[in-house]
């Protein structure tokens, strides 16, 4: 959402409540915190089951903490948050008094300064940065907050936790939020377009209400036909039946949206017509492929994709071995997230790793060969299952019912629940440290995030090194698309000491 | 249809006046301001008056009736008014609407106008988000849900199965927009008048749709663009020397959509742009060969080169080699991607400068001129020939 904010014309109400909610920045928002548990095996084993991280850094001997984890210490859990500052309640009554009762997190931006470990007491204090002018986002309307933490480890400085949320009015529902121009702007503004269903292709979308794609068949001359008409177009016959494809397609042709942009859609993204195992075309989306590696020819299946609480639409994901990285996730076991293997890479993605193993076998040592500027880390696709959700949520204590109770996520506006922040921020770690090897340290983390991940979809991970020192210290930007566009964009800082591992 | 026989059409009518606003980005004044402007431009330029007109044929698009522009141009009874559907696909065909009218002696002297404020107001590229449910509105409604929004995404869809057929890269489209810029650069009408391009500035040229760049997108235009058709014996006592309506054709294919053709055949051509050139070859008994200027419908650079295939001035998949080549000189007034977007209507005008000898990159002795409409859409073509 952070991609796509505007701030709103003011009104004298809310020139007043910016005001006051100016007030606070400077002020403190915690004070003397003190982590509920020191850094232990348990919670680190619990983190790196959810996010599937096997780093041999984080177990055995010697064991350090995923660094990612940073705030995950900090957390007050069930129980509460304590050393919260009496400024910070103030701060959130006021933004919920003014109808921004929602909250999300919108960018996280750590930096490492210690390793953490086994024993280690986390101490930390935070400060209320900024209070953002009132804007309006795809999620609703309300202020950001930036708070800054210091997290000390045995009173030691361990690293700095920038963290912004946004205190919103879902959609339609605050009071300050139900202005003029919002609640026009709402429908058909931020969420998709609606297809344009009538008597004649009724079926079609009652079909895939049921998660059926079908498609019509003439009774007169056996022609399938895409899309629904009431009539043959090869014999003109008024009669006809359905039948439901097998979801088997193959990519006809393509483009990427880059502009204009559109309020329901992050460009750019990919659009694609697919042609079904029984000859017809339909206009839908592929998923689970970044939008700059769908091509013609590409093997995709149908499959179901919630866009919000009216829409579902049939969306096309590639077949598993396509070389579409469709690797066999989709409701795959217990959140592990999935590193593609060979097969369930793009074909160039296949090249480049191989390219990059034949350098690491010429010597070039773990840093050599991927610690070049320009270098495109081979892309990882993790499906986002309900289990990892809520195991990434928990694995950092975070009780916020959006993370666990859809329900709950659905009176907050939201069509189910999504993926909490330290769970993508954990994953975008986890990614660089797997591709970088035993040898890479994380030094920094910054996420934003976009569109939310949610329970069916799927996120492909890229990065590209843009930095490079001579000390062995990288950057890398690194990009995660869902279905519905870009859910984090970030960079991460790390450096790789080539005699360590 | 008439793509089996010569039609009884060809050669009865003739275009007697052009007429035309200023081309601009932000006009100052109504869509009906505009279109009254150009009407009465181009009656002068026929040397008619208003009181002559008795028919009046524009677009289903346009937002200022036939009545309403009648009145404030000072135009009296009509016994002929008639509007053509499918955005800029009309375009050729309101000129064939005012020949049949004239031939079959319903009316005596027709206006065909096109007046918007495709800049100032309502623009096409940005985008339709949401349809009526009624049959036209369902079937653009397939494409809504997923974000196939803009005109340029669906021209962009045929195009990038185009390039894969072929095996081409993006940068051919480029051929289509240099020559564009190149006519339009000595155009003082033309909105990038002395502002050429090259094929490095196409390629440096940012995405709007892939494999669509944004100079391969027309320009958006604020203006109006009016044409008198009469009978060829009337146009013969009139100050210009008449351009004869030769051939005049409609066309739409099989499985025809608007804009969204994607559920039928290869995606590499443009099959109802097939249909107008039979019949435009047929009634007029010409060839490709005898074309002197091909004044071809340029809202994206793809689409042009399909249209050379179609009409067979080259072979499948030949037309970027075509027009790198300049095989036939094209879109001579800059084109809607030089000139200005008129919705097709700018390009009628030029195609009957060049019989008069007047356009600013004249072809020495033009006499016979290839027009078409709105691709991508149900459409229309016209041949124009020099008297005689």
């Amino acid at each position: 959402m952070s991609a796509d904010v505007s701030t709103d014309a003011s009104t004298d109400a809310s020139v007043r409540l910016y005001g006051r909610l100016k007030a606070f920045e400077g002020r403190a928002a915690v004070v003397a915190g003190a982590g509920k548990d020191p850094v232990n095996e348990p919670m680190i084993r619990h983190w790196c089951e959810a996010m599937a991280d096997t780093a041999p850094a984080y177990s055995g001997p010697g064991a350090i903490a995923p660094p990612t984890m940073l705030q995950a210490w900090t957390m007050g859990g069930l129980s509460r948050h304590t050393g919260r500052s009496a400024a910070y309640d103030e701060l959130l009554a006021l933004l919920d008094g003014a109808g921004y009762t929602s909250v999300v997190a919108t960018d996280c931006e750590q930096e490492y300064v210690r390793d953490l470990r086994p024993g280690d007491r986390i101490t930390f204090d935070a400060l209320i940065e900024s209070v953002s002018e009132r804007k309006t986002t795809k999620l609703g309307t309300g202020h950001f907050v930036t708070t800054r933490m210091d997290v000390r480890a045995d009173g030691e400085p361990a690293g700095t936790h920038r963290f912004r949320i946004l205190k919103y009015a879902p959609a339609g529902r605050g009071r300050e939020g139900e202005r003029e121009g919002e609640r026009q702007g709402r429908k058909g503004g931020s969420e998709r377009p609606r297809p344009v269903v009538n008597r004649d292709n009724a079926g079609f979308w009652d079909g895939v209400a049921q998660h059926r794609l079908l498609i019509q068949r003439c009774e007169g001359c056996g022609a399938l036909r895409f899309p629904w008409l009431p009539g043959c177009g090869a014999c003109g016959s008024p009669e006809w039946e359905t039948v439901e494809a097998s979801g088997a397609g193959t990519v006809f042709s393509y483009v990427v949206m880059h502009h204009p942009a559109f309020p329901a859609f992050d460009p750019p993204y990919a659009v694609g017509l697919i042609e079904l195992a029984e000859g017809v075309r339909m206009v839908s989306n592929v998923v689970g492929v970044p939008y700059d590696k769908v091509r013609i020819g590409m093997p995709v299946q149908v499959e179901f994709l919630r866009v919000d609480e009216e829409l579902e639409l049939p969306v096309f994901r590639p077949a598993e071995g396509s070389g579409g990285g469709g690797g066999g996730g989709r409701g795959g076991g217990g959140g592990a997230a999935k590193r593609a293997g060979a097969h369930g890479l793009h074909a160039t993605d296949a090249h480049r790793a191989a390219d990059d193993s034949a350098a690491r076998r010429e010597g070039g040592g773990e840093g050599g060969a991927r610690m070049r500027v320009g270098h495109e880390l081979s892309a990882l696709e993790i499906p986002v299952t309900r289990t990892l959700i809520v195991a990434g949520a928990v694995a950092s204590r975070d009780y916020q019912d959006v993370h666990h109770d859809a329900e709950a996520a659905r009176v907050k506006g939201s069509p189910d629940i999504f993926m909490n922040i330290l769970t993508t921020n954990g994953l975008v770690g986890r990614y660089i440290t797997d591709h970088f090897g035993p040898g890479a340290r994380l030094r920094a983390v910054k996420i934003r995030l976009g569109a939310p991940n949610y329970p069916g979809d799927t996120m492909v991970l890229t990065g590209t090194v843009t930095a490079l020192d001579a000390d062995g210290t990288a950057e890398v930007r690194v990009v995660g698309a869902n279905g519905l566009g870009h859910h984090v964009t970030g960079k991460v800082t790390i450096t790789v000491a080539e005699q360590d591992s | 249809m008439s793509v089996r026989s010569a039609d009884a059409l060809g050669g009865k009518a003739a275009i007697a006046g052009i007429g035309a606003t200023d081309f601009s980005k932000d006009s100052g004044r109504s869509e009906l301001k505009l279109a009254v402007e150009a009407v009465r431009a181009a009656l002068a330029d026929a040397g008619l008056s208003p009181a002559d007109v008795d028919g009046m044929v524009t677009f289903t698009m346009d937002t200022s009736p036939e009545i309403t522009v009648a009145q404030a141009a000072g135009i009296g009874e009509l016994s002929f008014f008639s509007r053509v559907h499918y955005g800029g696909g009309a375009a050729c065909a309101t000129v064939q609407q005012a020949a049949l009218a004239v031939a079959s002696g319903v009316a005596e002297v027709v206006v065909c106008y096109r007046a918007f404020n495709e800049r100032s107001g309502r623009r096409f590229g940005s985008g339709v988000q949401h349809r009526e449910p009624s049959a036209e509105g369902a079937a653009l409604g397939w494409n809504l849900p997923f974000g196939l929004l803009t005109p340029a995404s669906w021209v962009a869809m045929a195009a990038q199965r185009y390039l894969h057929t072929y095996d081409l890269a993006p940068d051919v489209f480029g051929h289509v927009a240099v020559t564009a810029r190149r006519h339009a650069a000595r155009n003082p009408a033309a909105y990038f008048h002395e502002r050429p391009v090259t094929l490095a500035d196409h390629a440096a040229s940012r995405w709007i749709v892939e494999p669509l760049r944004l100079l391969d997108c027309c320009q958006e235009t604020d203006g109006g663009q009016a044409i008198v058709v009469t009978s060829r014996e009337r146009a013969r006592d009139l100050p210009h020397p008449p351009a004869v309506i030769v051939a005049a054709a409609q066309g739409a294919g099989r499985g025809q959509e608007q804009m969204t053709s994607f559920y039928r055949d290869g995606l590499t051509g443009l099959p109802e742009m097939n249909v107008v050139a039979r019949q435009l070859w047929r009634t007029s008994g010409l060839r490709p060969d005898d074309i002197d200027v091909g004044i071809l419908y340029d809202h994206f650079t793809p689409f042009v080169l399909m249209q050379l295939e179609e009409f067979g001035f080259c072979g499948p998949g030949e037309g970027a080699g075509f027009v790198a080549g300049d095989a036939m000189p094209l879109n001579t007034h800059g084109g809607q991607l030089g000139e200005a977007y008129l919705h097709g209507m700018n390009g009628i005008a030029e195609g009957v400068r060049q019989l008069r000898g007047t356009s600013v990159n004249q072809i020495p002795g033009a006499a016979t001129s290839l027009v078409t409409a709105g691709t991508g859409v149900p459409t229309s073509g016209l041949i124009l020939g020099a008297d005689g």
